[in-house]
């Protein structure tokens, strides 16, 4: 059975302007394997992952034929127990460091909270467990990092310590959002590695969501290309050179290439049908 | 003679009573009408040379030349109607408060140049941006379009020179073609002079004739657009920096 099961998922905003979808019915089942999802901003990539974890805030509103989680039903469970799923079940990486962690909370306070509160774990067991959990994303000096604010790091570092914090509960399925965009090439190498290791070593399903194609087609096992809050094709990542839909192939041929040639780039061609 | 000469450029930063070394001994010129990469990982000094150049940055050895002349701090009129800089993110370079219009006007004034009618709107026009853009604000465009407003402003006093700092990376895909097509199209027009930063080699390609690649504030190695495509570098570092980016290689 798959891990998670996503069937006609739609977000839409009530707003001034009227309704707005952000996503239109989308649907796709997840095993322990590592999905990417594709899209230009806007095309509702970020709203897919998150609505699996129902943190869309009202006026949001989440509907689905039916949102299933290792065969517990998301639309139905309680705010309760949706709080026992996020962090032990279902992590997610949150797009920007920057943002995303406490600035006025040090790195170390941060990490150990989840452990102190949810885990009831001694002081002195938290610090340890944090710091393996440094160790394990590969920050080399995790002491002086525990005891940073997160401007003190880089934007590398940043993201390293959020995927630890996601790690230390261990969970099923992780969703990550643009967790390497920020990052440098070599750097972001290193981050793929210790995601992949993760899924091979743990068992872990992620979720893996990118505005960079070539990236994810390298790193995932099958990919999802978003367009406007629908799946316009959805294909295993080493065909992803053959791909059919005109918006994947508009993706991918944009991209300047090394030793291409100088010519002006193609764009996108978004009158065609599929693009309404 | 080249354009732009940086002899042995130092840049070194106070930092909490430590000195850092942003950039170290770097050498370049750049000739009239070429166009120069500078790629590395952040923190390289890549951006701390275009910034050195504006003066934004402290100057602690070397020596900066434009056309010729040693760079006086004092000619900020005469500089910047020679020497223009487009930055990396577009939502916040543009002033939040000021219009398109009068974003691209302020130039015009503190220039004494008139016609500023037509010159908004011809530059409008030149990026492909819509005429009634005008008086909109930037928090009212897309990434894209913004990034078109930056390059029009820099455009304004028809520079010789345009230092650009990553103009592309904080947009899709697509968008960033376009971009690429635009800066491409106006360099041709009207003979422009780049020195680009980028961290993406297969940008740095497709725009520049040469590149130099930097580490840890320091030249590494300088490349020609055909020892790029044919993976000809020296250094162990380049080398890396080009194998991270081996899925940006034309199929095949």
């Amino acid at each position: 059975m798959s891990l998670l099961s996503v069937k006609n998922l739609r977000v839409s905003f009530d707003t001034e302007a009227g309704l707005v979808e952000a996503v239109r019915g989308v649907s796709f089942d997840l095993g322990r394997e590592r999905l990417g999802i594709v899209g230009e901003s806007g095309s509702g990539k970020t709203m897919t992952g998150r609505a699996v974890l129902r943190l869309i805030r009202p006026p949001g509103r989440i509907e689905a034929d039916s949102l299933l989680f290792d065969g517990q039903d998301l639309m139905t469970a309680s705010e309760r127990e949706m709080r026992a799923l996020r962090g032990p079940r279902i992590a997610m990486v949150m797009q920007d460091p920057k943002y995303s962690l406490n600035p006025v909370m040090k790195v170390g306070a941060q990490l150990v909270e989840g452990l102190r509160q949810r885990d009831r774990m001694s002081k002195m067991d938290a610090h340890d467990k944090a710091i393996a959990a440094l160790e394990a994303v590969q920050i080399r000096d995790p002491e002086r990092v525990m005891e940073a604010y997160p401007h003190e790091l880089s934007g590398g570092m940043g993201q390293r310590v959020m995927i630890a914090m996601m790690l230390i509960p261990n969970p099923d399925l992780l969703i990550a959002d643009e967790p390497t965009s920020a990052l440098d090439v070599t750097v972001q190498a290193e981050v793929l590695a210790i995601l992949d290791n993760l899924v091979k070593t743990r068992g872990m399903g992620l979720i893996f969501i990118s505005h960079d194609l070539r990236l994810v087609a390298r790193f995932c096992d099958r990919v999802l290309v978003m367009y406007k809050g629908r799946v316009v094709e959805e294909l295993a990542a080493k065909d992803l050179m053959q791909a059919k839909h005109p918006y994947t192939q508009g993706l991918l041929n944009c991209l300047p290439r090394i030793g291409g040639p100088r010519q002006p780039l193609p764009g996108l061609d978004r009158s065609a049908d599929w693009a309404v | 003679m080249a354009l732009i000469e940086i002899d042995n450029l130092s840049v070194t930063f106070l930092s909490k009573g430590h000195r850092v070394n942003a950039v170290k001994d770097v050498s370049l010129s750049v000739a009239a009408q070429e166009s120069f990469g500078l790629v590395g990982e952040s923190g390289s000094g890549k951006s701390t040379i275009l910034r050195a150049i504006c003066g934004l940055a402290p100057i602690s050895g070397g020596a900066i030349r434009i056309g010729g002349q040693v760079l006086d701090r004092k000619a900020g009129k005469a500089f910047a109607v020679r020497v223009q800089m487009v930055f990396q993110d577009p939502y916040a370079s543009l002033h939040p408060r000021h219009t398109i219009d009068r974003t691209l006007s302020e130039p015009l004034a503190i220039h004494g140049i008139g016609d500023t009618d037509a010159r908004v709107m011809r530059a409008l026009d030149d990026v492909g941006l819509p005429r009634n853009f005008r008086f909109r604000f930037p928090h009212q465009l897309s990434g894209g379009q913004r990034q078109r407003v930056a390059i029009a402003r820099a455009l304004m006093l028809e520079p010789e020179i345009l230092l650009l700092d990553e103009p592309t990376s904080a947009l899709d895909a697509s968008v960033q073609a376009e971009t690429l097509n635009l800066l491409n199209r106006l360099r041709a027009e009207r003979g422009l002079t780049f020195l680009m930063v980028s961290h993406d080699l297969a940008v740095i390609d497709h725009m520049c004739d040469r590149v130099l690649v930097m580490q840890h504030g320091a030249a590494v190695e300088e490349l020609t657009r055909d020892q790029l495509a044919g993976a000809q570098m020296k250094t162990d570092y380049a080398r890396s920096l080009f194998a991270a980016s081996a899925d940006r290689m034309l199929a095949g």
